[in-house]
């Protein structure tokens, strides 16, 4: 395993597209801080009068502030990495170069498992660092105090948006496996997330005033959005409780990642690579 | 075609195979057999030629033995273990198909992510970039490799693990006529010594050069298991003469009628092409028009079109 991680880690330390990932993170999180700051400056007036408080731009609010960031867009962008790493495997076929070397299939692919979700580590460290950053630019500027979150809260959001960009990105792997070619898994893994999920949820929802809810609480990305607001303060003005827990919705993304890392597997270890 | 000398310093152990399989089948859903009940063997050592035309069976074969498709019935033993197994594939070197990797890393880079996979000391990797005369670009990446760079990176890869067993499935496709050169010198190279090779081409002319031993399949079925030697038969000698019924009495009683023949005007003698000199002067003195007189040898070619039943030139 140790092994196959190393060569896992050597690959994907030069893949442009985990380069590219990376700058996507840092810049989407230093654009939402930068608009945010614009509209908390410049509010506007009447209907069209912006909502955005300076005080959620500041650091003691950055973990509350990037889960935003986090999610969908990071998910969504997990879910194309993903699907990359598992599906150009075939279609470059160093999947059959891979396999020929001696580890064994479940092996390799649980190498390259840990190897994708230590990457996945990396780009919520990015999405942190320039997150604390960028509140310490805005507050510096404002002249206001540059005081931390707690370490306990900091901890948590960096278990949130590893968990929800593991579980996104396992879509991306499994579906990557499935289908065997990139372009087509990730096309079907952002069609999923961003539109057929939502749908979904609305219509099950809809039905017999709501009494099949808990259905659609037991999908991925309602979990990942309960999680994410859960992170959640004063300054960000009154919220509607989510309705799913933080807890259950850790439990529900554990198991779907769980979930997709078997099915995948067990798709490796039993087809032909042709 | 120059016929392929015995290795020098090679010892083929008879009795030892590496390659071993029983009525190995893949059948495709219901329908398309791919691989039909195919005994093969493989002798440790030698130059093991896989001949057959495009789609009879060669790759779909040779991916069972490194353990890519599971066979539908029939075992194999390769290398002393089941096919696919970590144990086995230690042993083993492949380059099936055409060379996968990563077209955004260098050619230096991919093979030390194979040599991280095989566990292979990182030293090995500049080892065989210079066996295949890739060192001087090995920093290039791999999507701006030619063809035929493509394929030595293959072949570097295939051997990184120093294996017992090479496989290599049509190591010369889409390579020029140079590239084909430089290739088959190469896999000769490789094949000296006690390393064995098992070589998978439809080009008739690279078996013949490179191999000790060829079989050959066709439809999916293997038609036949053999050395080159004893697949072209015995030496001979071609002979047109006029007036021809005179000539062909005359040789019948020179060498007895199994050894002659006559095939399409011409007389085929199987006898020590030596004694061409000797032959023609018996024709002459006996006032027999010689026009045609040279040493006779069937070519692989005739032979696997005789086998596979496929039409010459079609």
């Amino acid at each position: 395993m140790i092994a196959t991680i190393k060569a896992e880690w050597r690959k994907n330390r030069f893949r442009p597209a985990f380069l590219v990932s990376s700058g996507l993170i840092a810049g989407i999180t230093v654009l939402i801080y930068g608009l945010s700051w614009y509209q908390a400056l410049h509010p506007g007036t009447g209907e069209r009068r912006g909502v955005v408080s300076i005080l959620t731009l500041y650091p003691d609010q950055f973990v509350n502030n990037v889960m935003g960031a986090g999610f969908p867009l990071g998910a969504a962008i997990a879910i194309v990495l993903g699907a990359l790493i598992a599906g150009s495997e075939y279609s470059w076929g160093t999947m059959k170069t891979t396999l020929t070397q001696g580890p064994g299939r479940l092996t390799t692919w649980f190498g390259r498992v840990v190897a994708f979700e230590a990457w996945m580590a990396i780009l919520t460290v990015i999405l942190f660092l320039v997150g604390a950053g960028s509140s310490v630019v805005v507050a510096a500027f404002q002249g206001h105090a540059i005081v931390s979150p707690a370490m306990i809260d900091i901890a948590k959001g960096l278990g949130t948006i590893w968990l929800v960009f593991a579980v996104n990105g396992a879509i991306g792997l499994a579906l990557g496996t499935l289908i065997r070619s990139s372009a087509a898994a990730l096309g079907v893994g952002l069609i999923y997330v961003l539109a057929v999920e939502v749908l979904l949820v609305r219509f099950i929802d809809s039905l017999n005033n709501g009494a099949y809810q808990w259905i659609g609480n037991l999908f991925v990305n309602q979990n990942a959005t309960a999680l994410t607001q859960s992170f959640h303060s004063a300054a960000f003005g009154p919220s509607v409780a989510p309705s799913i827990g933080a807890e259950q919705a850790v439990v529900v993304l554990f198991a779907y990642f769980a979930g997709l890392v078997i099915i995948a597997a067990a798709l490796i270890r039993q087809r032909d690579v042709t | 075609m120059t016929p392929r000398p015995p290795k020098p310093n090679v010892t083929v152990m008879e009795n030892t195979t590496i390659v071993e399989t029983h009525s190995l089948t893949k059948r495709y859903g219901s329908g398309v057999l791919a691989v039909n009940s195919v005994d093969m063997s493989v002798r440790r050592g030698e130059v093991y030629g896989f001949l057959g035309p495009n789609g009879a069976g060669k790759t779909t074969t040779l991916r069972m033995l490194v353990g890519l498709i599971r066979p539908t019935t029939g075992t194999a033993t390769v290398a002393g273990h089941t096919p696919g197994s970590p144990a086995g594939l230690a042993k083993i070197g492949a380059l099936i198909e055409s060379p996968g990797f990563y077209p955004y890393l260098s050619g230096r880079e991919n093979l030390r992510v194979v040599a991280d996979m095989a566990s292979v000391a990182q030293k090995r990797v500049d080892e065989v970039l210079d066996m295949v005369e890739l060192t001087s670009r090995a920093g290039r990446k791999f999507g701006t490799y030619s063809t035929g760079m493509k394929q030595r990176l293959g072949v570097a890869g295939a051997l990184l693990k120093d294996p017992d067993l090479l496989i290599l499935d049509e190591p010369t496709n889409g390579l020029d006529p140079q590239g084909m050169a430089e290739m088959r010198k190469l896999i000769k190279d490789i094949g000296q010594g006690d390393r064995t090779v098992l070589l998978s081409s439809h080009l008739l002319g690279e078996v013949e050069a490179i191999c000790d031993r060829v079989g050959v399949i066709s439809n999916g079925r293997l038609v036949t298991q053999s050395t080159v030697q004893d697949l072209l038969g015995e030496e001979g000698v071609m002979v047109r003469a006029q007036p021809a019924d005179a000539a062909q009495e005359m040789l019948t009683r020179m060498f007895g009628p199994e050894a002659v023949s006559r095939q399409d005007g011409a007389i085929h003698l199987k006898t020590d092409p030596g004694k061409s000199m000797e032959i023609n002067r018996q024709l002459t003195a006996a006032g027999i028009g010689v026009s045609e007189l040279r040493p006779f040898e069937r070519s692989l070619e005739d032979v696997f079109f005789q086998l596979t039943g496929e039409k010459q030139g079609s």
